[in-house]
């Protein structure tokens, strides 16, 4: 061995090579190990996605979860308010909560020690009472593994360029089994029922058709809506902008499966069999109703079956108002409208056709004659374009256009035609056009995304081969020599941001004008009421705002002998308000009167 | 493999008469369908002649609307890199299964768990009743018709603290106004 022992100096240095590597021993003080990536710890919740549809609660096989109010968070449509709260207690980390959750909000996460001598301090709401749990999220839902459906079943239509050769229905309806199918994606959460005026009883009748039992739907269903049919096919369905499932994927078709429903009940006896309504003993009061439009059928549907009188005046040959003339039978053919009138006429509902109130009989008869009245008259007239050369012949009001084809009255529109307006009235006309031989195309001063009509009736009309110029504002129409329209002028548009944070404004770009051939100018551009009818001594008692009859929360006008419902009074202008407005006024109208009898 | 899969089936059906196959995937998967007198049989021959000498797992499905119970086990052929379902239905009422943990060892552990989650009874099992659940009396709990929800809150008391819970549909009404009719409540969550 020498002096210098070169091997035992330098073997120690080779320890260096570990230098900056992870250490296999245990640090001090003790860190725990993170769980697996997939760990199912302590829920947290995302209160900001999270709808309160209460479904975890539901679910939950331990009956573990509470569905509460918690500060700061208000209830709204789509929003029940509620916020679920978990005893961890009884929690068993099956995690079927996190797979049901239809938004997603609810997960679980890698925190999974908790030590506590209290019991009661189990109990505590997840993302309020753990927000660091956030970034510590590894069990959450997915389209793979999430328990919901997501996909709608797709509704059978016919194709295209075979619907435009005639006024035969589009849609074609689900057969059983489809409905079946897909009433069986309802989570029943409720949700719905506020956004719809009329506040139907949507989870019950669709849950019925889920087990199979439509007549029980149906029923449901006739609790508080006459026209069920009408809405199954021609529903503005708010209800399915707050559906549950549509975070995610696509809503209930709430309003296909009530057309299934009332489809089961082929006639308007079948209807009335199995709807069975109880009509109360007729009382002796009686009440007139001006429009047999949805709001005053609604009103006589139930005022007749609560023992009233009902007697309903229509300007028109045919029930239904707006929906039966300013709807295209391709959408509610006239036999299906047809059904329910009959089934309303059927349980007492008295109904004087071709008979205008202020020219048949006046409005003081009706008002002196029955003890209340109720009118649902919509809006008659239309608004004009307000351009030059709008008297040319063939320039139309497309409300009075479809007015006339829904009477059965031919139209000459020539082959091309200009539709002004980006409503569902503008994509009815067009759509109406097209089925009477026509190139069509759709002037709409704003971009297509903006257009308040419906995007199932956009994409139907392009399926169609109607032509959409977005964007574009009218300024005048041509003549030719004989004052017949020629063409149609037209200045594009630019959209300008709001400052008031209101929809971005179309602006007309100078020189940009633009120009159309056309043999018919259609306006539909909005709709206004008449109000002639009434006369001089009504006009003053009964208060007109804005083109509107003033209303009390129970549709009273400024007359308390007069109510109102419907188009000319409320300003969402669809048939479903107008049942609202009808229903309520049928409850404010039976409290009044009978009061009056005690 | 589809080559294989034949010789498979030929080879079962040639000696097992009652094996119906499933050869509908497209992966190295077989299916057979047999008696439950057969199982114990054709386990013994797929492990020793046809060299599935892997266990990869036994389990049971409750067919609750048609009566039975389906005990399914997995084997696995470890040369031929492919795996063999053999199938089995029991009779729900009373579901009697024949013991094969003397042909691999570890089905003794499953049974057990099958006797205890499903009901169902192996003849000559030698291992203590109790398993996973301690002083069980109710029914076995992974069948089907037990229903969880009202097992946990018949034992388990609901403790003070949580009175305040609402419901969400009740919620709802409360906000719109609707009123539901009396028939259509049954339909309510």
């Amino acid at each position: 061995m020498s002096f210098f022992d070169l091997k035992g100096t330098v073997k120690p240095l080779t320890a260096l090579k570990q230098f900056g590597k992870k250490p296999h021993t245990i640090s001090y003080p003790k860190e725990s190990k993170e769980a697996a990536d997939r760990y199912r710890g302590f829920h947290y919740n995302d209160i900001e996605e999270c709808i309160g549809c209460g479904n975890c609660s539901t679910i939950c096989q331990n009956a573990a979860i509470d569905m509460i109010h918690i500060e700061g968070v208000e209830g709204k449509k789509g929003d029940s308010g509620l916020r679920p709260r978990i005893d961890h207690g009884r929690c068993c980390w099956c995690a079927l909560c996190v797979e049901v959750c239809p938004t997603g909000s609810l997960s679980l996460t890698k925190d999974y020690l908790y030590v506590s001598d209290d019991p009661d301090s189990f109990l505590w709401t997840p993302g309020v009472d753990n927000p660091e749990g956030k970034d510590k999220i590894s069990f959450y839902t997915t389209n793979e593994i999430s328990l919901n459906d997501f996909k709608r079943i797709p509704m059978p239509e016919l194709e295209g360029m075979e619907r435009v050769k005639s006024f035969a229905e589009v849609v074609l309806g689900y057969n059983e089994e489809q409905a079946r199918a897909e009433a069986s994606r309802c989570i029943s959460c409720g949700l719905c029922t506020e956004a719809c005026p009329e506040h139907m009883h949507i989870p019950e009748y669709i849950n019925a058709i889920a087990t199979g039992n439509d007549a029980d739907a149906v029923r449901i269903i006739y609790d508080n809506n006459p026209l069920p049919e009408m809405c199954g096919k021609v529903c503005t369905r708010r209800c399915e902008d707050v559906c549950a499932i549509a975070v995610r994927g696509e809503p209930i078709a709430i309003r296909w499966l009530k057309r299934y429903a009332t489809e089961t009940a082929l006639t308007s006896e079948i209807t009335r069999e199995i709807v069975n309504p109880e009509i109360k003993e007729a009382n002796g009061k009686s009440v007139g109703i001006i429009g047999a439009g949805p709001s005053g059928l609604t009103a006589g549907y139930y005022l007749a079956l609560r023992g009233y009188d009902v007697t309903i005046y229509e300007a028109n040959a045919k029930a239904g108002g707006a929906t039966m003339y300013g709807i295209p039978k391709y959408r509610f053919p006239i036999d299906s409208l047809d059904k329910q009138i009959e089934y309303i006429q059927s349980i007492g509902v008295k109904i004087h056709f071709n008979t205008k109130v202020g020219k048949d009989i006046s409005f003081k008869e009706i008002y002196d004659k029955f003890d209340v009245v109720f009118m649902g008259v919509g809006f008659p007239d239309a608004w004009s374009l307000g351009v030059d050369g709008e008297d040319a012949k063939g320039s139309m009001q497309a409300f009075r256009f479809l007015h006339m084809v829904n009477s059965g009255e031919k139209v000459d529109i020539g082959d091309k035609v200009v539709v002004v307006g980006g409503g569902n009235v503008a994509i009815d006309a067009a759509r109406v056009s097209r089925r009477l031989g026509a190139e069509v195309t759709i002037l709409y001063r704003r971009r297509v995304e903006d257009m308040p009509a419906d995007w199932e009736e956009i994409e139907g009309a392009e399926d169609e081969g109607v032509h959409i110029v977005p964007q574009g504002i009218p300024i005048k129409v041509h003549k030719d020599e004989k004052g017949h329209v020629k063409s149609v002028e037209y200045l594009k548009a630019e959209m300008v941001p709001d400052e008031r944070g209101g929809r971005p404004k179309p602006v007309a770009i100078e020189g940009s004008n633009t120009i159309i051939e056309a043999t018919s100018v259609m306006a539909a551009i909005g709709q206004m009421g008449d109000y002639s009818f009434l006369g001089k001594e009504f006009e003053d008692k009964i208060k007109i705002e804005r083109g509107r009859f003033v209303v009390n929360d129970k549709q009273q006008t400024t007359d308390p002998k007069v109510f109102a419902g419907g188009d000319a009074v409320n300003r969402t202008a669809d048939a479903i308000s107008a049942i609202a407005d009808g229903f309520k006024a049928c409850k404010a109208i039976d409290e009044m009167l009978s009061k009056d009898k005690n | 493999m589809d080559e294989l899969k034949t010789k498979i089936i030929e080879r079962i059906k040639a000696n097992f008469q009652d094996a119906t196959e499933n050869n509908s995937f497209n992966y190295n998967r077989l299916d057979f369908n047999v008696n439950k007198t057969t199982v114990p049989s054709i386990l013994f021959y797929l492990k020793d002649e046809m060299g599935f000498k892997h266990l990869s797992h036994i389990t049971c499905v409750d067919w609750l609307e048609e009566g039975e119970l389906e005990l399914i086990f997995i084997v696995w052929s470890p040369v031929d890199k492919i795996k063999v379902f053999v199938r089995t239905r029991l009779d729900r009422e009373n579901p009697v299964m024949d013991n094969i943990d003397m042909i691999w060892r570890q089905a003794h552990t499953y049974e057990r768990e099958f006797r205890e989650m499903f009901g169902i009874q192996f003849t000559g099992l030698e291992a203590p009743q109790d398993f996973l659940l301690e002083d069980w009396d109710g029914p076995p709990p992974m069948r089907r018709d037990f229903h969880t929800e009202e097992y946990a809150s018949e034992t388990f008391f609901e403790r003070p603290g949580r009175e305040d819970a609402g419901d969400v549909r009740e919620e709802i009404i409360k906000r719109s106004g609707e009123e539901i009719p009396d028939f259509a409540k049954k339909y309510s969550r």
